[in-house]
């Protein structure tokens, strides 16, 4: 009670004045004994109660924000709109590619095919039949060249001809040695590609040459670069329109396949963007014989332009080894009427022994790298020679075959079979260069199988058979442009899914910690795919290939990044239960203090109000 | 103003045309459809390897059981021919040298002993206290630190099956890993629909044999995935038999029962996994074997055990060589060698044209170094250079005063 109400003094006072102020005093006190403490005060109420407690309810509320702020988790942002956005967009419209095609006719002179041949003409039913070509697939395949593809058409007899702009100069292709497949191809790749440079030089030509063959039907051969030729004696225009269309677009666009697309498990691109090629050599029994090869040399000479060739689609390299006693698991049975011992296609599931054949035991491998593993297996005496029977009953010719995503397998008998009869162990022998070389083409043809190409040179379409010419790069540059098409397409679908995927899981678990590594690499992720985007649309299919590979990997960096455990990060209820038997209860009390303080306040204020009501009225 | 109504000829043919829109409109919209589905079902893609992760989730010598089971398990797999690299498995591995183990480095899994499940080619990936919830976890979705070693990692792809096997002590919605953490029902469905998301497997079978094992799955919703558990909610899963020389359970019924079962088959079998789950017998289980199918859409009568126990490899003929490669002709000799002559020739030419570009100051030491090896005596030498020093010192030390 920190007022004194004023009492009443009925203590005498030395001065006069005391009459007066008694009688005044008396008067007061008399209206004072009428006040009842309980529903009256005559003073105002203090403040100072109040301001205690009040003020230490409210450190404790600006106080709160800090320490929310304190127990905040940190999430780098993450442009999940952008996320959502590319995820959707791949998915609904698939990538197309511009491709550019030309034909040149070549000594069709108005005698041969009964009057001048019309480019326009020409060129409509050249579209005719391609149309009608890629219609047959079902949908629009993603990596192919759709609807977006120019043709334009050349006629060029004896020098003078009906030339659009950026194309073939007629009277660049002379008198052509047309037997000598090579000697054509480089004669057409020096007249053709200096003529046009529009297209960042991936214009698709065919030529269809009049002239005099041997006389057996019209040849179609595929060259190595992105050209091919038809030649024949006597041909007719027309009917050729039907082999270049199919030439176009089974071979050109869809690369040598009957459908474009190429499937998951034909691209065996790691997640990183890298591949490893495994090549081991293995000697089954090295008591019998035992081999050695010269990887060193066959890998500077030989492997090196293949894998220079490949450079935007993987980030490729080699090792070899050399095994010893490591048979095979499954059997095989001496054949009298083929003299070697045959095993069939339904053992080659149980060919590779992974007990005794310790293939994977690199160590420059990542996590996320692809391993394709290449065995030269070499049988042991009593299992020597050892060939592969196809279910048809012949005998293969390479005795090799591949699994997908895993590699390739070929068996190579050595010259003789007679066993190492002398004391010690044998010498070990060298395989020879030719040995080495005919073992190296068929590993390069289970590498394009592995890769989702054929290994042989021949394609037969409706209209015809196609020979196409190998390259020393193991794959040629139109081969490369399809496998840039279907890998781009490939990396951005996986990206915008791996993306999609991140943003829903990041944003389902609110309270995991999302470091600022994530952030950056989901950054630089969407920038390569949009990249890989645009080069798409321009039509270089290198560039975007590389930058579709780079998306890929650093969304997988992303999503698969060490830190992203759903188990290590706590709920809310336990962030709830770990802060509340502290702040709950004095919070309690702080409030019931500040609220009883305040209940009181009102109260006295009442009260003095209803006092100096009373003093109004009486007064 | 007269009301056209249609009469019937022409009401006819409006619903015969809107009916034939309706049909061509269905027949589009089930062809965009598939087109839509085939890009992205997993009926479209390979199935190119098998993997399993085999799980024991307890430690200590009276769960000797478990770890038992797990190891009959592998040998199974291993034996119908999934390779070690294709193979996690986790255990405690505190049995076969424990103390109080009778028979130390053995682990047998029936009391005849006749078959020693630690005896060869065992390959623990993940042991003792690796393997905790949060590894086993980290496994299943692939979050490794970038320097955890590929034998470690589970790098299945879109067309793998992979076999999970789990088995330990467990409860209603969990599982306890190693007495100290447990795995919860939904963790494992979200890990799980990750590994769907990421396109980590193309089927998964899923098999636990633990207490009230079934209550593990009830929180599964991706597609793909078939489940089996050794009992429902509320039951028990028991020991088979006791092993009075060893001292403790040896191996679990529901596992007893499987192995029987693989017993009898090898890798060319085509057991379906109808026939597998049928062998089940409760009497015998002395609980209610129960699998979850709706998750998973082939008929299962029709689904080889081996798609998932045994090994797969897709293989495809290489038709020709690809003739290519300019080849040079070299005479045709075997060259036998004995050591590596010639390699050593090279390399030691390679040394001596080093050594002509060297500096002189090296050069010196080497002549001198080869004048040393021809002293007989070099310990002699040392000796006398060393008793040479004291009046060299004498006389420095004279010199200075």
């Amino acid at each position: 009670m920190a007022e004194i109400a004023e009492s009443p003094s009925t203590t005498e006072h030395p001065l006069g004045t005391v009459g007066a102020s008694r009688s005044k005093a008396s008067s007061s006190a008399l209206r004072e004994s009428d006040v009842d403490p309980k529903t009256m005060r005559t003073t105002t109420p203090g403040l100072k109660r109040l301001f205690l407690t009040f003020s230490v309810l409210l450190s404790f509320l600006l106080g709160f924000p800090f320490l929310w702020k304190t127990v905040e988790i940190y999430r780098s942002p993450l442009p999940f709109g952008d996320m959502d956005a590319l995820s959707k967009q791949i998915e609904s419209s698939p990538l197309q590619f511009p491709c550019h095609f030309q034909s040149v006719f070549l000594n069709f002179d108005s005698r041969s095919s009964g009057g001048i041949l019309d480019p326009r003409e020409l060129r409509s039913s050249i579209l005719s039949e391609m149309t009608k070509l890629t219609s047959q697939t079902l949908e629009r395949q993603c990596g192919s060249c759709g609807e977006n593809f120019t043709l334009s058409v050349v006629v060029d007899s004896d020098g003078n001809g009906l030339t659009p702009n950026c194309s073939y100069k007629c009277g660049a292709l002379g008198a052509l040695n047309l037997g000598d497949g090579e000697a054509v191809d480089e004669a057409l790749r020096s007249a053709l590609d200096e003529s046009c440079s529009d297209y960042g030089g991936k214009l698709y030509t065919v030529v269809v040459v009049n002239g005099d063959g041997a006389g057996e039907g019209p040849k179609a051969l595929v060259g190595k670069h992105r050209h091919g030729w038809i030649s024949g004696r006597e041909l007719d225009a027309e009917a050729m329109i039907g082999r270049m269309a199919e030439m176009f677009v089974k071979i050109f666009m869809n690369g040598g396949r009957e459908d474009g697309a190429i499937h998951g498990e034909f691209m065996p691109v790691g997640a990183d963007g890298r591949v490893v090629l495994s090549f081991s050599l293995l000697n089954a029994n090295p008591d019998d014989w035992f081999y050695d090869w010269d990887f060193q040399k066959l890998d500077d000479t030989l492997l090196n332009p293949v894998i220079e060739a490949l450079k935007p689609i993987a980030n490729i390299s080699v090792e070899s080894q050399v095994l010893y006693h490591t048979p095979k698991s499954s059997f095989s049975y001496w054949d009298e009427s083929l003299g070697s011992y045959i095993f069939s296609t339904k053992d080659l599931p149980f060919f590779v022994n992974s007990n005794e054949w310790h293939l994977d035991t690199s160590v420059a491998a990542g996590g996320r790298t692809k391993i394709l593993q290449f065995v030269v297996y070499v049988p042991s005496a009593n299992e020597c020679p050892l060939s592969l029977q196809l279910p048809s009953g012949e005998i293969s010719k390479t005795n090799g075959f591949i699994s997908p995503m895993w590699g390739g397998v070929m068996v190579w008998n050595p010259q003789s079979c007679i066993k190492y009869s002398g004391s010690g162990p044998p010498a070990r022998l060298l395989m020879h260069p030719d040995d080495l070389h005919r073992i190296f083409e068929v590993l390069m043809g289970q590498l394009r199988q592995l890769f989702g190409l054929k290994s042989d040179s021949i394609y037969v379409g409706a209209a015809g058979a196609y020979k196409l010419l190998p390259s020393e790069k193991g794959f040629t540059e139109w081969e490369l442009d399809v496998l840039s098409r279907q890998h781009t397409c490939f990396n951005l679908h996986s990206s915008g899914t791996t993306l999609g995927s991140l943003s829903r899981l990041v944003q389902s678990l609110p309270r995991m910690i999302i470091k600022d590594e994530i952030g950056k690499q989901v950054k630089f992720s969407l920038e390569a795919a949009q990249l890989a985007q645009t080069n798409a649309s321009v039509g270089l299919y290198e560039a975007s290939a590389a930058s579709s590979r780079q998306a890929r990997s650093l969304a997988e960096d992303a999503f698969f990044h060490p830190s992203i455990m759903s188990v290590s990060y706590f709920s809310f209820e336990h962030c709830f239960a770990v802060y509340s038997p502290f702040f709950l209860p004095v919070s309690l009390h702080v409030l019931l203090a500040a609220l009883r303080e305040w209940r009181r306040y009102k109260q006295e204020k009442a009260k003095y109000v209803r006092w100096k009501v009373k003093q109004v009225k009486a007064a | 103003m007269r009301s056209k109504l249609p009469d019937a000829a022409s009401s006819r043919k409006m619903a015969a045309s809107s009916a034939v829109v309706a049909i061509l409109a269905s027949i589009w919209l089930c062809s965009s459809i598939a087109a839509d589905a085939s890009g992205s079902s997993s009926e479209t893609t390979m199935h190119t390897n098998n993997w399993a992760v085999l799980v024991c989730t307890s430690r200590f010598w009276f769960n000797y059981r478990h770890m038992a089971n797990t190891l009959s398990l592998y040998r199974t797999v291993k034996r119908l021919g999934i390779p070690d690299e294709r193979i996690i498995l986790m255990l405690a591995d505190d049995m076969a040298c424990n103390s109080r183990n009778k028979y130390p480095a053995q682990v047998f899994n029936n009391e005849n002993h006749w078959l020693n499940l630690y005896g060869d080619n065992v390959e623990v990936d993940y042991r003792g206290y690796e393997v905790t919830v949060e590894n086993f976890l980290r496994v299943l979705t692939g979050r490794h630190e970038s320097a955890v070693p590929r034998s470690k990692r589970l790098l299945s792809d879109e067309g793998s099956h992979i076999l999970l096997y789990m088995t330990g002590h467990g409860g209603d919605e969990f599982l306890k890993f190693q007495d100290s953490e447990e795995l919860q029902s939904h963790d494992l469905a979200d890990a799980v629909k990750q590994m769907k998301e990421k396109h980590r497997f193309k089927e998964l079978l899923i098999m636990v044999d633990t207490c009230q094992a079934a209550t593990l799955f009830n929180q599964l919703h991706s597609p793909g995935v078939l489940a089996i558990a050794s009992s429902m909610k509320g039951e028990n899963s028991y020991s088979h038999h006791l092993d009075s020389d060893v001292g403790v359970s040896v191996v679990d019924r529901f596992t007893f029962y499987t192995l029987a079962f693989f017993e009898r088959l090898n890798m060319y079998d085509n057991a379906s996994l109808s026939r597998l789950f049928n062998s089940y017998d409760p009497n015998l289980l002395m609980s209610n074997a129960y699998y979850r199918t709706d998750l998973y859409q082939p008929n299962l009568q029709e689904v080889p055990v081996t798609n998932f126990f045994g090994s797969v490899m897709e293989t495809v003929h290489t038709d020709s060589a690809y003739r290519a490669f300019p080849q040079k002709n070299t005479p045709r000799e075997t060259r036998i060698r004995t050591g590596n002559t010639a390699e050593d020739d090279s390399r030691r030419s390679i040394l001596t044209d080093m050594t002509k570009a060297e500096c002189p100051f090296t050069r010196i030491v080497s002549s001198l170094e080869s004048k040393m090896e021809t002293v007989g005596n070099l310990d002699s030498l040392v000796n006398y250079g060393l008793v040479m020093i004291l009046p060299v010192l004498v006389v420095s030390v004279w010199l200075s005063t």
